[in-house]
C-alpha cells in the first residue's frame, strides 16, 4: 500500500457530502469510487464533492467524477465540487474542461449555501 | 534408604540431564520413579498449581496414574494436597481413615500412609509433591527433609522447563509481530534486527515496525513493553496493532500517541510501553519524532555526523493517563540515516545510560553501511558483548537520488504512489516550484498508469521511468513493451489531453519492443 486516502461523509439536509483527503489515483480510485457511490440514495438531491484535502488527482479522479457526474445525472441529481482558488487541482481539471462541466465551490460552506 | 547426601545427588543427575532433552511431563515421571525408588514408597505424585483456578492438578503420579487421567483437581487449602499448598509446608497423614481426604482415588487404591512437601520457587507455592504406601507408615523427619529436597529441586527444574516454553512461545509471538520482510519503498534503504535475549526469562516485549502513510510519507516505530515472558509479548502485539490503526487513521503523531496512552493507561495493574514514533517525509525533508520515555534516536548527516536527538521528556505509554506527548519535527537530507534501538543495544548494568548512547553514537560514525551497523549493534558492540535484555534496531537511510534518475518498476497499480514520491524528490532537488513539480508528476503518472493498463501479463511485465534535466528543460521518459493505446470507452482517455496540457511536449514513440512516452518542460527557475 503506498497511498491511503480516506472518505468522510457528513450529511445536510437533502445534500450527502464526501470529503476526501490523502492521494487519488489508479490504485485508490477503486475504493473510492464503491465508497462515494455507496453514500448517494434517492432522497439525495446533491452530492458534494470536497476535494480541499486532496493532495494528488491525475486522469483517475477525473474519470472517476465524470462517470459519478452521469449517473447523478440520469437520476436528476447533482454533483458539486470543492477546491480552493489556486489548487493545483483545478489546474488540471482545467486542462480537460472539467472545471465547467461541474459547479465548483471554493469551501463546503460556499458549496452548502448554493444549495 | 541411602544417605540424603546421595539420594540428592542421584537427583540432580536426572534433574541437570534431563533439562536439555526431556519434556516437563516425561522429567516429572522420571523424578517420581527416583523419588518412590529412595523412599521406597508405593505411590509418587505431582500436582502443579492453577494460578487462575486455585486449583491443584494432578500432572503425573506414579503407582496412582489415575490421578492424572481423570485430571484430578484439589482446591488449595482443603484436602490433604491443598493443605499443604496453603499452609506451604509438609504435612504427613498415618492413617488415611482418618484424615480429611478429598481425592477418592487415594482411598480407592488402599493407600495408609501419606507424605507431602510444596513445590516452592522464590517462596511462592507453584504445587505439590506427595508419596504414599500401601501399609501403615510413620515418615521419618529425615524422610520428609529428603522428600522436601527431592521437591526444591524439582521445582526449579519444572520452572526452568516452564521458561524454556514460554521463551518458544514469546519467540513465535515476536516472530509473528515484526514485520516478515520491511516495505520496499524506493529511495529509501530500510534494515532492522532483532535479537531475543539470551536468558530465557528475559525475552520480552520489543518491537519495530515500519508502514507507509501515503503521500510519501513513511512510519518508524520501535519500542520495549515493560516486563517478560507470554504478557509482555501478548501487550506488545495489542500496542503494535493500535498504534498501526491510528496512524493509518490519520492522526498527527503526538496524537497517536495520545490514543495509544488513553487506551493502555487504563490498564491494571499498570503496564509501561517506552515507544518512539516518528515520520519521516523524504519529499518535505522532514522527521516527526514522538518518544514515550524511549531512547533518542540518532540522526546520522550525510557527511557522517552522528548525532542524537533531543527529545521530549515524555513518559511511556500507560504511566498517567492525562499524560500529553509532544511531537518534534526536524529537518532531514537525502543520504542521512535514522537509527533507532531498544535499551539492550546500549545499556550496561550499572553503567549511567549516556555511556552507552554515546557508544552507540561513535558506532554509528564508524559503520556507515546500514547492514552492517544492525549487526554490530545486535551484536553488543555498544553494550560490552551479548545482550541478556532483548535487542532490536531498525535503520531508515533516505538514500540520495542520482543526477540522472533511471527506474524500473512493477507494471502493477499499487508501484504508482512510489514514483510519485521518488519523482517529486528528484524534481524538488532540481528545483522545480509546486505547480511544475505537480504537473510533471501528473503527466508522467498518466503514461504510466497507462502501462500499468496495457501490460499484458499482470505482475509479470515492467516499465521504466527515466528523468533528466538538461539545464532547465525536464525530460521524463517514460517506456513499456506493449502498444500505446489511450483508454476507450465512456469517461476515459482524458490521459493524454491531460499530458499535453500539462508538459511542453508529449511524444509518444516506437521503441524496442514498445513504446517509448516522452515528456518535456521548461522549468521557469532556470
Amino acid at each position: 500500500m503506498t497511498s491511503v486516502i480516506r472518505v468522510e461523509e457528513q450529511r445536510h439536509g437533502t445534500t450527502v457530502v464526501a470529503s476526501l483527503d490523502g492521494e487519488l489515483d489508479a490504485s485508490s480510485v477503486g475504493d473510492v469510487a464503491v465508497r462515494v457511490r455507496r453514500l448517494v440514495q434517492n432522497r439525495e438531491l446533491r452530492l458534494v464533492v470536497d476535494l480541499a484535502r486532496v493532495t494528488y488527482m491525475d486522469s483517475a479522479g477525473i474519470n472517476l467524477l465524470y462517470a459519478v457526474g452521469d449517473e447523478l445525472r440520469a437520476r436528476q441529481q447533482q454533483l458539486h465540487l470543492v477546491l480552493a482558488p489556486g489548487s493545483p487541482i483545478l489546474r488540471t481539471l482545467a486542462v480537460v474542461g472539467a472545471d465547467r462541466s461541474f459547479p465548483v465551490h471554493p469551501s463546503l460552506d460556499d458549496a452548502l449555501a448554493a444549495g | 534408604m541411602p544417605s540424603p547426601e546421595l539420594a540428592i545427588r542421584e537427583l540432580q543427575q536426572v534433574t541437570d540431564a534431563a533439562l536439555a532433552i526431556l519434556t516437563l511431563d516425561e522429567l516429572l515421571r522420571e523424578l517420581l520413579d527416583r523419588i518412590a525408588a529412595i523412599l521406597g514408597t508405593d505411590t509418587a505424585a505431582f500436582l502443579l498449581l492453577d494460578e487462575v483456578a486455585g486449583d491443584l492438578v494432578a500432572q503425573a503420579a506414579k503407582g496412582i496414574e489415575e490421578e492424572v487421567e481423570h485430571g484430578v483437581r484439589i482446591p488449595v487449602g482443603r484436602g490433604f494436597a491443598g493443605r499443604i499448598a496453603a499452609e506451604r509446608r509438609p504435612v504427613a497423614i498415618e492413617d488415611v481413615d482418618h484424615a480429611d481426604i478429598l481425592n477418592p482415588i487415594l482411598r480407592e487404591k488402599g493407600i495408609r500412609s501419606l507424605l507431602g512437601v510444596p513445590l516452592l520457587v522464590e517462596g511462592r507455592v507453584i504445587g505439590v509433591l506427595h508419596v504414599g504406601v500401601l501399609s501403615p507408615r510413620h515418615f521419618s523427619d529425615q524422610e520428609r527433609d529428603l522428600l522436601q529436597l527431592a521437591a526444591d529441586r524439582a521445582a526449579i527444574a519444572i520452572e526452568h522447563s516452564r521458561l524454556h516454553a514460554q521463551r518458544n512461545i514469546v519467540e513465535a509471538l515476536q516472530r509473528a509481530m515484526l514485520p516478515s520482510a520491511l516495505p520496499m519503498i524506493p529511495g529509501m534503504l530500510l534494515t532492522a534486527r532483532y535479537l531475543p535475549a539470551a536468558v530465557d526469562a528475559c525475552v520480552g516485549g520489543d518491537w519495530y515496525d515500519v508502514f507507509e502513510l501515503g503521500r510519501g510519507r513513511i512510519a518508524l516505530v520501535i519500542g520495549d513493553v515493560v516486563g517478560r515472558g507470554v504478557e509482555a509479548g501478548t501487550l506488545m502485539a495489542q500496542v503494535r496493532t493500535a498504534l498501526r490503526a491510528y496512524a493509518l487513521e490519520g492522526h498527527q503523531p503526538a496524537a497517536v500517541i495520545d490514543l495509544l496512552n488513553r487506551l493502555f493507561g487504563a490498564e491494571r495493574p499498570v503496564k509501561l510501553t517506552t515507544l518512539a514514533y516518528l515520520v519521516l517525509d523524504p519529499e518535505a525533508g522532514e522527521l516527526t519524532l514522538v518518544s514515550a520515555g524511549h531512547l533518542p534516536p540518532i540522526v546520522v548527516d550525510p557527511d557522517g555526523r552522528a548525532r542524537l536527538l533531543d527529545v521530549e521528556g515524555d513518559p511511556p505509554v500507560g504511566a498517567f493517563r492525562s499524560a500529553a506527548f509532544v511531537e518534534r519535527r526536524v529537518p532531514i537530507e537525502p543520504g542521512s540515516s535514522v537509527v533507532l534501538v531498544t535499551d539492550g543495544a546500549a545499556e550496561v548494568r550499572g553503567e549511567p545510560l549516556d555511556l552507552g548512547l554515546e557508544r552507540l553514537r561513535v558506532l554509528c560514525e564508524r559503520e556507515r553501511d546500514p547492514r552492517a551497523l544492525c549487526d554490530l549493534i545486535v551484536r553488543g558492540e555498544a553494550s560490552a558483548g551479548p545482550s541478556d535484555d532483548d535487542v532490536a534496531v531498525l535503520v531508515a537511510q533516505i538514500q540520495p537520488l542520482p543526477e540522472r534518475l533511471s527506474t524500473r518498476w512493477p507494471a502493477n497499480a499499487d508501484a504508482l504512489g512510489g514514483l510519485r514520491h521518488l519523482l517529486r524528490r528528484w524534481l524538488a532537488g532540481h528545483g522545480a516550484g509546486p505547480d511544475e513539480t505537480y504537473d510533471i508528476t501528473v503527466a508522467v503518472q498518466e503514461a504510466a498508469a497507462n502501462a500499468v493498463e496495457h501490460a499484458y501479463a499482470p505482475g509479470m511485465a515492467a516499465f521504466s521511468v527515466d528523468a533528466e534535466n538538461r539545464e532547465g528543460l525536464v525530460v521524463v521518459t517514460v517506456t513499456d513493451r506493449g502498444n500505446w493505446r489511450d483508454a476507450r470507452g465512456e469517461n476515459r482517455g482524458r490521459g493524454l489531453p491531460l499530458m499535453r496540457g500539462l508538459m511542453e511536449s508529449v511524444d509518444v514513440e516506437p521503441a524496442d519492443g514498445g513504446t517509448s512516452v516522452v515528456l518535456r518542460r521548461t522549468l521557469a527557475g532556470s
